[in-house]
Protein backbone atom coordinates (compact mmCIF):
# COMPACT_ATOMS: atom_id res chain seq x y z
CA UNK A 1 0.00 0.00 0.00
CA UNK A 2 1.64 3.33 -1.23
CA UNK A 3 1.28 6.60 0.35
CA UNK A 4 0.38 7.86 -2.82
CA UNK A 5 -2.57 5.24 -3.48
CA UNK A 6 -3.88 6.10 -0.01
CA UNK A 7 -3.91 9.49 -1.23
CA UNK A 8 -5.71 8.88 -4.01
CA UNK A 9 -8.45 6.86 -2.20
CA UNK A 10 -9.23 9.71 0.05
CA UNK A 11 -9.36 12.03 -2.51
CA UNK A 12 -12.05 9.87 -3.95
CA UNK A 13 -14.11 9.51 -0.78
CA UNK A 14 -13.83 13.08 -0.06
CA UNK A 15 -15.30 13.67 -3.56
CA UNK A 16 -18.08 11.42 -3.25
CA UNK A 17 -19.05 13.06 0.02
CA UNK A 18 -18.79 16.45 -1.15
CA UNK A 19 -20.81 15.58 -4.99
CA UNK A 20 -23.15 13.24 -3.18
CA UNK A 21 -22.44 10.46 -6.05
CA UNK A 22 -21.14 7.36 -4.22
CA UNK A 23 -18.51 5.47 -5.51
CA UNK A 24 -17.71 1.39 -5.73
CA UNK A 25 -16.35 -0.19 -2.58
CA UNK A 26 -12.23 0.65 -2.20
CA UNK A 27 -11.43 -2.23 -0.50
CA UNK A 28 -9.53 -4.76 -3.18
CA UNK A 29 -6.67 -1.97 -3.57
CA UNK A 30 -6.11 -3.02 -0.36
CA UNK A 31 -4.51 -6.70 1.48
CA UNK A 32 -7.53 -8.26 3.13
CA UNK A 33 -8.80 -6.32 6.33
CA UNK A 34 -5.76 -3.96 6.60
CA UNK A 35 -7.64 -1.73 8.80
CA UNK A 36 -4.55 0.33 9.47
CA UNK A 37 -4.04 1.61 5.83
CA UNK A 38 -8.23 2.15 6.25
CA UNK A 39 -7.77 4.85 8.54
CA UNK A 40 -4.80 6.18 6.99
CA UNK A 41 -7.01 7.20 4.32
CA UNK A 42 -9.87 8.17 7.26
CA UNK A 43 -7.02 10.10 9.16
CA UNK A 44 -6.09 12.67 5.32
CA UNK A 45 -9.52 13.38 5.27
CA UNK A 46 -10.31 14.37 8.65
CA UNK A 47 -6.95 16.60 8.04
CA UNK A 48 -8.67 17.96 4.88
CA UNK A 49 -11.74 18.56 6.48
CA UNK A 50 -10.48 20.69 9.57
CA UNK A 51 -8.35 22.80 7.24
CA UNK A 52 -11.01 22.81 5.14
CA UNK A 53 -12.78 24.66 8.53
CA UNK A 54 -15.37 22.03 9.84
CA UNK A 55 -15.06 21.73 13.62
CA UNK A 56 -14.14 18.58 15.48
CA UNK A 57 -16.69 17.84 17.98
CA UNK A 58 -16.95 14.07 18.78
CA UNK A 59 -16.73 10.45 17.51
CA UNK A 60 -18.64 7.89 17.03
CA UNK A 61 -18.01 4.40 17.36
CA UNK A 62 -19.03 2.01 15.14
CA UNK A 63 -19.42 -1.78 14.63
CA UNK A 64 -20.46 -2.14 18.54
CA UNK A 65 -23.30 -5.19 17.84
CA UNK A 66 -21.58 -8.84 17.66
CA UNK A 67 -23.79 -9.69 14.52
CA UNK A 68 -22.72 -6.79 12.84
CA UNK A 69 -19.08 -7.73 13.51
CA UNK A 70 -19.96 -11.26 12.52
CA UNK A 71 -20.93 -9.56 9.04
CA UNK A 72 -17.80 -7.71 8.26
CA UNK A 73 -15.75 -10.61 9.53
CA UNK A 74 -14.09 -8.33 12.30
CA UNK A 75 -13.58 -8.72 16.36
CA UNK A 76 -13.44 -4.91 17.00
CA UNK A 77 -15.64 -2.03 16.89
CA UNK A 78 -14.50 1.19 14.55
CA UNK A 79 -14.69 4.69 14.41
CA UNK A 80 -15.07 7.75 12.63
CA UNK A 81 -15.13 11.74 13.15
CA UNK A 82 -17.95 13.74 14.16
CA UNK A 83 -17.83 17.26 12.78
CA UNK A 84 -19.71 20.84 13.58
CA UNK A 85 -21.87 20.26 10.67
CA UNK A 86 -23.25 17.08 10.93
CA UNK A 87 -25.64 18.20 14.58
CA UNK A 88 -28.97 18.52 13.82
CA UNK A 89 -31.35 20.18 16.41
CA UNK A 90 -33.46 17.67 17.92
CA UNK A 91 -36.34 17.74 16.35
CA UNK A 92 -35.51 19.51 13.05
CA UNK A 93 -36.31 18.93 9.33
CA UNK A 94 -33.21 17.08 8.18
CA UNK A 95 -32.51 17.21 4.19
CA UNK A 96 -32.20 14.30 1.95
CA UNK A 97 -29.95 16.95 -0.26
CA UNK A 98 -27.57 16.04 2.42
CA UNK A 99 -27.33 12.42 2.13
CA UNK A 100 -27.03 9.91 0.00
CA UNK A 101 -28.51 6.73 1.20
CA UNK A 102 -28.98 7.30 4.78
CA UNK A 103 -29.84 5.11 7.24
CA UNK A 104 -31.14 5.50 11.42
CA UNK A 105 -30.21 3.98 14.71
CA UNK A 106 -31.06 4.88 18.46
CA UNK A 107 -27.67 5.41 20.42
CA UNK A 108 -26.74 6.81 23.60
CA UNK A 109 -24.16 9.70 23.32
CA UNK A 110 -21.62 10.51 26.09
CA UNK A 111 -20.85 14.18 26.81
CA UNK A 112 -17.18 14.18 27.84
CA UNK A 113 -16.33 16.17 30.66
CA UNK A 114 -12.08 16.21 30.66
CA UNK A 115 -9.42 15.50 28.25
CA UNK A 116 -8.60 11.55 28.04
CA UNK A 117 -4.49 11.91 26.55
CA UNK A 118 -3.69 8.57 29.08
CA UNK A 119 -3.60 5.49 26.51
CA UNK A 120 -4.07 2.93 29.49
CA UNK A 121 -7.48 4.66 30.73
CA UNK A 122 -9.23 2.33 32.75
CA UNK A 123 -12.67 1.81 32.80
CA UNK A 124 -13.17 3.97 36.16
CA UNK A 125 -11.65 6.81 34.83
CA UNK A 126 -13.63 6.86 31.50
CA UNK A 127 -16.91 6.32 33.90
CA UNK A 128 -15.58 9.96 35.58
CA UNK A 129 -14.81 11.41 32.64
CA UNK A 130 -18.23 11.09 31.46
CA UNK A 131 -20.34 14.03 32.02
CA UNK A 132 -23.59 13.68 31.07
CA UNK A 133 -25.21 10.37 28.73
CA UNK A 134 -27.95 11.84 26.26
CA UNK A 135 -30.13 9.79 23.83
CA UNK A 136 -29.15 10.11 20.23
CA UNK A 137 -29.93 9.25 16.88
CA UNK A 138 -27.50 8.79 14.59
CA UNK A 139 -28.41 9.02 10.99
CA UNK A 140 -25.80 7.03 8.84
CA UNK A 141 -24.81 7.04 5.42
CA UNK A 142 -21.91 5.50 3.05
CA UNK A 143 -20.23 7.53 -0.24
CA UNK A 144 -20.28 3.36 -1.10
CA UNK A 145 -22.68 2.49 -3.68
CA UNK A 146 -25.60 0.55 -2.13
CA UNK A 147 -23.93 0.14 1.01
CA UNK A 148 -21.62 -2.64 -0.24
CA UNK A 149 -19.22 -1.93 2.71
CA UNK A 150 -16.11 -4.14 4.14
CA UNK A 151 -14.59 -3.14 6.74
CA UNK A 152 -11.79 -1.56 4.99
CA UNK A 153 -14.64 0.70 2.91
CA UNK A 154 -16.55 1.58 5.95
CA UNK A 155 -13.44 2.60 8.08
CA UNK A 156 -11.91 4.62 4.93
CA UNK A 157 -15.43 6.03 4.57
CA UNK A 158 -15.00 8.18 8.56
CA UNK A 159 -16.89 4.79 9.73
CA UNK A 160 -20.33 5.68 7.46
CA UNK A 161 -20.82 8.58 9.70
CA UNK A 162 -24.10 11.20 8.58
CA UNK A 163 -25.49 13.30 10.56
CA UNK A 164 -26.61 13.11 14.45
CA UNK A 165 -28.98 14.58 16.87
CA UNK A 166 -29.03 14.78 20.86
CA UNK A 167 -31.84 14.64 23.19
CA UNK A 168 -31.86 17.58 25.47
CA UNK A 169 -32.31 15.43 28.95
CA UNK A 170 -28.74 15.24 29.66
CA UNK A 171 -28.11 12.28 32.87
CA UNK A 172 -25.73 11.24 35.25
CA UNK A 173 -24.45 8.00 34.93
CA UNK A 174 -25.36 7.18 38.70
CA UNK A 175 -29.26 8.02 37.81
CA UNK A 176 -29.27 5.08 34.79
CA UNK A 177 -28.94 1.68 33.90
CA UNK A 178 -27.46 1.62 30.77
CA UNK A 179 -27.04 -2.14 30.40
CA UNK A 180 -30.89 -2.50 30.83
CA UNK A 181 -32.61 0.45 29.40
CA UNK A 182 -34.69 -0.33 26.45
CA UNK A 183 -34.88 1.40 23.11
CA UNK A 184 -37.60 1.68 20.69
CA UNK A 185 -37.07 3.44 17.56
CA UNK A 186 -40.60 4.51 16.35
CA UNK A 187 -42.51 5.80 13.24
CA UNK A 188 -45.96 6.58 13.57
CA UNK A 189 -46.16 5.40 17.49
CA UNK A 190 -45.07 1.43 15.48
CA UNK A 191 -41.80 0.31 16.78
CA UNK A 192 -39.08 0.23 13.40
CA UNK A 193 -35.99 -0.79 16.09
CA UNK A 194 -36.29 -2.24 19.39
CA UNK A 195 -33.12 -3.07 21.63
CA UNK A 196 -31.32 -2.80 24.98
CA UNK A 197 -28.24 -0.25 26.01
CA UNK A 198 -26.62 -4.27 26.33
CA UNK A 199 -26.83 -4.24 22.78
CA UNK A 200 -23.47 -2.24 22.34
CA UNK A 201 -20.69 -4.53 23.17
CA UNK A 202 -22.56 -5.70 26.91
CA UNK A 203 -22.67 -1.90 28.03
CA UNK A 204 -22.53 1.39 25.98
CA UNK A 205 -19.67 2.01 28.47
CA UNK A 206 -17.36 -0.30 27.26
CA UNK A 207 -17.79 0.64 23.76
CA UNK A 208 -16.67 4.22 25.53
CA UNK A 209 -13.57 2.78 27.14
CA UNK A 210 -12.35 1.06 23.82
CA UNK A 211 -12.86 4.62 22.13
CA UNK A 212 -11.12 6.62 24.63
CA UNK A 213 -7.91 4.13 25.08
CA UNK A 214 -7.65 3.79 20.79
CA UNK A 215 -8.14 7.39 20.53
CA UNK A 216 -5.44 8.65 23.00
CA UNK A 217 -3.13 5.90 21.01
CA UNK A 218 -3.86 6.90 17.57
CA UNK A 219 -3.08 10.83 18.68
CA UNK A 220 -6.65 12.44 19.07
CA UNK A 221 -7.48 11.68 22.55
CA UNK A 222 -10.75 12.83 23.17
CA UNK A 223 -11.29 16.46 24.87
CA UNK A 224 -13.14 17.97 27.48
CA UNK A 225 -16.85 18.58 25.87
CA UNK A 226 -16.47 16.17 22.66
CA UNK A 227 -19.46 13.80 21.83
CA UNK A 228 -19.46 10.20 21.67
CA UNK A 229 -22.02 8.22 19.83
CA UNK A 230 -21.38 5.30 21.68
CA UNK A 231 -23.15 2.42 18.95
CA UNK A 232 -26.55 1.25 17.71
CA UNK A 233 -28.87 -0.20 20.51
CA UNK A 234 -30.97 -2.36 18.07
CA UNK A 235 -31.05 -2.96 14.52
CA UNK A 236 -30.56 -0.40 11.74
CA UNK A 237 -33.25 0.80 9.73
CA UNK A 238 -33.49 2.66 6.68
CA UNK A 239 -34.89 6.72 6.55
CA UNK A 240 -38.86 7.23 6.21
CA UNK A 241 -39.20 10.19 3.66
CA UNK A 242 -41.58 12.97 5.08
CA UNK A 243 -42.03 11.40 8.66
CA UNK A 244 -40.54 11.93 12.06
CA UNK A 245 -38.89 9.11 13.69
CA UNK A 246 -38.22 9.23 17.21
CA UNK A 247 -35.70 7.30 19.40
CA UNK A 248 -36.71 6.70 22.90
CA UNK A 249 -34.59 5.40 25.86
CA UNK A 250 -36.16 4.39 29.00
CA UNK A 251 -34.58 6.06 31.84
CA UNK A 252 -32.74 8.34 29.46
CA UNK A 253 -35.34 10.50 27.30
CA UNK A 254 -36.44 10.82 23.79
CA UNK A 255 -34.87 12.58 20.82
CA UNK A 256 -36.49 13.27 17.18
CA UNK A 257 -35.48 13.54 13.39
CA UNK A 258 -37.87 15.05 10.89
CA UNK A 259 -37.10 13.46 7.57
CA UNK A 260 -39.32 16.10 5.45
CA UNK A 261 -36.69 18.01 3.90
CA UNK A 262 -36.42 18.26 0.18
CA UNK B 1 -62.19 -42.10 5.37
CA UNK B 2 -60.72 -38.87 6.02
CA UNK B 3 -59.78 -37.74 9.36
CA UNK B 4 -61.84 -35.40 11.31
CA UNK B 5 -60.49 -32.17 13.56
CA UNK B 6 -60.89 -34.30 16.38
CA UNK B 7 -58.52 -36.71 15.15
CA UNK B 8 -56.05 -34.24 14.66
CA UNK B 9 -56.98 -32.85 18.02
CA UNK B 10 -55.81 -36.70 19.30
CA UNK B 11 -52.73 -36.48 17.30
CA UNK B 12 -51.29 -33.46 18.93
CA UNK B 13 -52.22 -33.98 21.91
CA UNK B 14 -50.75 -37.14 22.11
CA UNK B 15 -47.70 -35.55 20.56
CA UNK B 16 -47.30 -33.06 22.98
CA UNK B 17 -47.85 -35.40 26.13
CA UNK B 18 -44.99 -37.25 24.39
CA UNK B 19 -42.25 -34.34 23.87
CA UNK B 20 -42.00 -36.14 20.25
CA UNK B 21 -42.38 -34.68 17.04
CA UNK B 22 -44.55 -35.08 13.94
CA UNK B 23 -45.43 -34.14 10.45
CA UNK B 24 -47.63 -30.96 10.05
CA UNK B 25 -51.26 -31.58 9.42
CA UNK B 26 -51.15 -29.45 6.37
CA UNK B 27 -48.72 -31.78 5.02
CA UNK B 28 -51.67 -34.51 5.42
CA UNK B 29 -54.71 -32.03 4.30
CA UNK B 30 -55.59 -28.59 3.90
CA UNK B 31 -57.34 -26.59 6.25
CA UNK B 32 -57.57 -23.20 7.45
CA UNK B 33 -56.72 -20.99 10.60
CA UNK B 34 -60.51 -21.27 12.01
CA UNK B 35 -59.61 -25.12 11.53
CA UNK B 36 -56.91 -24.86 13.40
CA UNK B 37 -58.34 -23.08 16.46
CA UNK B 38 -60.82 -25.47 16.27
CA UNK B 39 -58.53 -28.05 16.38
CA UNK B 40 -56.55 -26.34 19.19
CA UNK B 41 -59.66 -26.34 21.35
CA UNK B 42 -60.59 -30.12 20.69
CA UNK B 43 -56.62 -31.10 21.74
CA UNK B 44 -57.15 -28.86 24.95
CA UNK B 45 -60.35 -30.89 26.01
CA UNK B 46 -58.41 -33.76 26.22
CA UNK B 47 -55.75 -31.80 28.58
CA UNK B 48 -59.08 -31.04 30.97
CA UNK B 49 -60.36 -34.00 30.77
CA UNK B 50 -57.21 -35.60 32.27
CA UNK B 51 -57.45 -33.36 34.60
CA UNK B 52 -55.32 -30.15 33.72
CA UNK B 53 -57.10 -26.60 34.10
CA UNK B 54 -56.71 -23.41 31.89
CA UNK B 55 -54.74 -21.11 34.02
CA UNK B 56 -54.80 -18.25 30.81
CA UNK B 57 -53.51 -17.22 27.70
CA UNK B 58 -50.31 -16.87 25.48
CA UNK B 59 -50.21 -14.20 22.43
CA UNK B 60 -47.66 -15.49 19.41
CA UNK B 61 -46.17 -13.53 16.32
CA UNK B 62 -47.30 -10.03 18.47
CA UNK B 63 -43.28 -8.66 16.69
CA UNK B 64 -43.17 -7.37 13.12
CA UNK B 65 -40.31 -9.17 12.81
CA UNK B 66 -42.18 -13.13 13.46
CA UNK B 67 -45.13 -11.54 11.43
CA UNK B 68 -42.76 -11.39 8.45
CA UNK B 69 -41.16 -14.50 9.28
CA UNK B 70 -44.86 -16.57 9.11
CA UNK B 71 -46.06 -14.18 6.51
CA UNK B 72 -49.17 -13.34 8.57
CA UNK B 73 -50.53 -9.73 9.85
CA UNK B 74 -52.23 -11.08 13.14
CA UNK B 75 -51.47 -12.36 16.30
CA UNK B 76 -52.25 -15.98 17.39
CA UNK B 77 -53.08 -17.18 20.63
CA UNK B 78 -52.95 -20.54 22.90
CA UNK B 79 -54.27 -21.43 26.18
CA UNK B 80 -52.07 -21.98 28.78
CA UNK B 81 -52.78 -24.62 32.10
CA UNK B 82 -51.08 -25.48 35.23
CA UNK B 83 -49.19 -28.25 33.74
CA UNK B 84 -47.27 -26.15 31.94
CA UNK B 85 -45.76 -24.04 34.76
CA UNK B 86 -42.24 -24.05 35.81
CA UNK B 87 -40.70 -23.07 39.08
CA UNK B 88 -38.74 -19.55 39.01
CA UNK B 89 -35.34 -20.73 39.60
CA UNK B 90 -36.79 -24.00 39.13
CA UNK B 91 -35.96 -26.82 36.61
CA UNK B 92 -37.22 -28.34 33.67
CA UNK B 93 -36.77 -32.10 32.45
CA UNK B 94 -35.61 -32.02 28.46
CA UNK B 95 -37.67 -35.61 28.20
CA UNK B 96 -40.62 -33.88 28.35
CA UNK B 97 -39.91 -31.82 24.91
CA UNK B 98 -39.62 -32.22 21.48
CA UNK B 99 -37.08 -29.49 20.92
CA UNK B 100 -37.95 -26.74 23.32
CA UNK B 101 -36.67 -23.29 23.65
CA UNK B 102 -36.89 -20.38 25.44
CA UNK B 103 -38.55 -16.65 24.68
CA UNK B 104 -38.30 -13.56 27.24
CA UNK B 105 -41.63 -12.40 27.85
CA UNK B 106 -44.00 -9.86 29.89
CA UNK B 107 -46.74 -11.43 31.65
CA UNK B 108 -50.01 -10.14 32.84
CA UNK B 109 -51.90 -11.03 35.77
CA UNK B 110 -55.96 -10.25 35.37
CA UNK B 111 -57.68 -8.66 38.09
CA UNK B 112 -61.12 -8.28 36.37
CA UNK B 113 -62.87 -10.11 33.30
CA UNK B 114 -62.47 -9.05 29.36
CA UNK B 115 -63.10 -9.75 26.20
CA UNK B 116 -64.72 -8.41 22.90
CA UNK B 117 -62.86 -5.36 21.31
CA UNK B 118 -61.88 -3.11 24.51
CA UNK B 119 -59.38 -0.04 24.56
CA UNK B 120 -55.96 -0.34 26.06
CA UNK B 121 -57.22 1.75 28.78
CA UNK B 122 -60.24 -0.75 29.40
CA UNK B 123 -57.66 -3.62 29.04
CA UNK B 124 -55.27 -1.99 32.06
CA UNK B 125 -57.60 -1.68 33.92
CA UNK B 126 -58.54 -5.17 34.19
CA UNK B 127 -54.99 -5.89 35.12
CA UNK B 128 -53.78 -6.80 38.59
CA UNK B 129 -50.01 -7.17 37.89
CA UNK B 130 -47.46 -7.16 35.34
CA UNK B 131 -44.25 -9.76 35.68
CA UNK B 132 -41.38 -10.71 34.17
CA UNK B 133 -41.20 -14.41 32.46
CA UNK B 134 -40.18 -16.42 29.94
CA UNK B 135 -41.96 -19.06 27.64
CA UNK B 136 -40.69 -22.52 26.82
CA UNK B 137 -42.13 -22.82 23.30
CA UNK B 138 -41.83 -25.93 21.79
CA UNK B 139 -43.65 -26.83 18.33
CA UNK B 140 -44.71 -30.05 17.94
CA UNK B 141 -43.77 -30.57 14.53
CA UNK B 142 -40.58 -31.72 12.82
CA UNK B 143 -37.66 -28.82 12.59
CA UNK B 144 -40.32 -26.37 14.30
CA UNK B 145 -41.98 -25.66 10.46
CA UNK B 146 -45.19 -25.39 10.23
CA UNK B 147 -48.06 -23.18 8.76
CA UNK B 148 -50.42 -20.31 10.52
CA UNK B 149 -52.85 -23.30 10.15
CA UNK B 150 -50.66 -25.65 11.81
CA UNK B 151 -49.21 -23.53 14.67
CA UNK B 152 -52.46 -22.74 15.74
CA UNK B 153 -53.64 -26.10 15.70
CA UNK B 154 -50.37 -27.18 18.11
CA UNK B 155 -51.87 -24.29 21.08
CA UNK B 156 -48.97 -21.81 19.59
CA UNK B 157 -46.31 -23.94 20.58
CA UNK B 158 -46.95 -23.70 23.85
CA UNK B 159 -45.14 -25.42 26.60
CA UNK B 160 -44.34 -24.04 29.46
CA UNK B 161 -44.20 -20.60 31.29
CA UNK B 162 -42.00 -19.46 34.11
CA UNK B 163 -42.62 -16.10 36.00
CA UNK B 164 -40.86 -13.72 38.07
CA UNK B 165 -42.00 -11.25 40.99
CA UNK B 166 -45.65 -9.45 40.31
CA UNK B 167 -45.10 -5.30 39.67
CA UNK B 168 -48.03 -2.75 40.13
CA UNK B 169 -49.38 -1.98 36.55
CA UNK B 170 -49.14 1.36 37.15
CA UNK B 171 -45.45 1.41 36.40
CA UNK B 172 -44.62 2.18 32.64
CA UNK B 173 -43.35 -1.47 31.12
CA UNK B 174 -43.81 -0.21 27.45
CA UNK B 175 -40.42 -0.11 26.71
CA UNK B 176 -37.76 -1.89 29.44
CA UNK B 177 -34.64 -3.66 28.22
CA UNK B 178 -33.90 -6.74 28.88
CA UNK B 179 -30.77 -9.26 28.93
CA UNK B 180 -31.46 -13.25 28.00
CA UNK B 181 -28.61 -15.28 29.35
CA UNK B 182 -27.56 -18.81 28.77
CA UNK B 183 -25.09 -19.74 31.25
CA UNK B 184 -24.18 -16.42 32.16
CA UNK B 185 -23.43 -15.46 28.69
CA UNK B 186 -25.80 -12.88 26.82
CA UNK B 187 -27.76 -15.26 24.08
CA UNK B 188 -30.73 -12.57 23.32
CA UNK B 189 -31.36 -8.79 24.18
CA UNK B 190 -34.58 -6.48 23.10
CA UNK B 191 -37.18 -4.52 24.50
CA UNK B 192 -40.79 -4.89 25.71
CA UNK B 193 -41.07 -2.20 23.27
CA UNK B 194 -41.10 -5.21 20.48
CA UNK B 195 -44.70 -6.28 21.70
CA UNK B 196 -46.54 -4.82 19.34
CA UNK B 197 -44.87 -1.27 20.11
CA UNK B 198 -46.11 -1.72 23.72
CA UNK B 199 -47.24 -4.87 25.59
CA UNK B 200 -50.88 -4.02 26.21
CA UNK B 201 -51.78 -4.14 22.59
CA UNK B 202 -51.02 -7.37 23.10
CA UNK B 203 -53.67 -7.87 25.54
CA UNK B 204 -56.30 -5.81 23.58
CA UNK B 205 -55.74 -8.24 20.70
CA UNK B 206 -56.07 -11.14 23.43
CA UNK B 207 -59.40 -10.07 25.00
CA UNK B 208 -60.82 -9.48 20.91
CA UNK B 209 -59.37 -12.77 20.08
CA UNK B 210 -60.65 -15.47 22.95
CA UNK B 211 -64.08 -13.70 22.55
CA UNK B 212 -64.09 -15.16 19.05
CA UNK B 213 -63.79 -18.52 20.55
CA UNK B 214 -65.92 -17.97 23.12
CA UNK B 215 -64.15 -17.26 26.24
CA UNK B 216 -63.01 -14.82 28.19
CA UNK B 217 -60.29 -13.72 30.22
CA UNK B 218 -61.13 -13.85 34.13
CA UNK B 219 -60.05 -12.93 37.21
CA UNK B 220 -56.62 -15.08 38.04
CA UNK B 221 -55.38 -15.44 34.67
CA UNK B 222 -51.99 -15.00 33.47
CA UNK B 223 -51.95 -13.52 29.81
CA UNK B 224 -48.41 -14.08 28.05
CA UNK B 225 -47.76 -10.73 25.83
CA UNK B 226 -45.59 -12.51 23.64
CA UNK B 227 -42.01 -13.17 22.67
CA UNK B 228 -39.72 -10.14 22.78
CA UNK B 229 -36.94 -11.77 21.06
CA UNK B 230 -36.22 -14.49 18.76
CA UNK B 231 -36.11 -17.87 20.85
CA UNK B 232 -33.39 -19.58 22.06
CA UNK B 233 -32.87 -23.62 21.74
CA UNK B 234 -32.46 -25.43 25.68
CA UNK B 235 -30.12 -28.09 26.26
CA UNK B 236 -29.56 -30.57 28.98
CA UNK B 237 -27.07 -28.34 31.71
CA UNK B 238 -28.34 -24.82 30.84
CA UNK B 239 -29.11 -22.42 33.20
CA UNK B 240 -31.19 -19.75 31.54
CA UNK B 241 -31.78 -16.55 33.39
CA UNK B 242 -33.17 -12.98 32.16
CA UNK B 243 -33.02 -9.65 33.44
CA UNK B 244 -35.44 -6.97 32.77
CA UNK B 245 -35.28 -3.43 33.48
CA UNK B 246 -36.97 -2.23 36.80
CA UNK B 247 -38.96 -5.35 37.18
CA UNK B 248 -36.03 -7.56 37.96
CA UNK B 249 -34.90 -11.33 37.14
CA UNK B 250 -36.03 -14.82 36.67
CA UNK B 251 -34.23 -18.09 35.94
CA UNK B 252 -34.55 -21.96 35.13
CA UNK B 253 -32.53 -24.66 34.36
CA UNK B 254 -32.67 -27.56 32.12
CA UNK B 255 -32.24 -31.39 33.24
CA UNK B 256 -31.60 -34.14 31.05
Amino acid sequence: MTSHLITDLAGKIHEAWSTRNPIAPIRDHFAAADTDAAYAVQNINTTRWEAEGRRLVGRKIGLTSKAVQKQLGVDQPDYGMLFHDMEVPDGWEISRKDLIQPKVEAEIAFVVGRDLDEENLSIAEVIRAVEYALPAIEVVDSRIADWKIGIVDTIADNASSGLYVLGGSPKRLTDIDLRLCGMSLDCRGEPLSTGVGAACLGNPLNAMWWLARTMARAGRPLKAGDTVLSGALGPMVTVQWGEVMEARIEGLGSVRGDYSKE
Amino acid sequence: MSKSLNDYAAFLDQAAAEGREVPQISEDRAFTVDEGYAIQALSLARRYARGERRVGVKMGLTSRVKMTQVGVNEVIWGRLTDAMRVEEGGSISLARYAHPRVEPELAFLMKAPLAGEVSAVEALAAVEAVAPAMEIIDSRYRNFKFTLPDVVADNSSSSGFVLGGWHSPTLDFSNLGLVMEADGRAVQVGSTAAILGHPVRSLVAAARMVARWGESLKPGDIVLAGGITAAHPLAAGMHIRTQFQTLGALSFSVKE
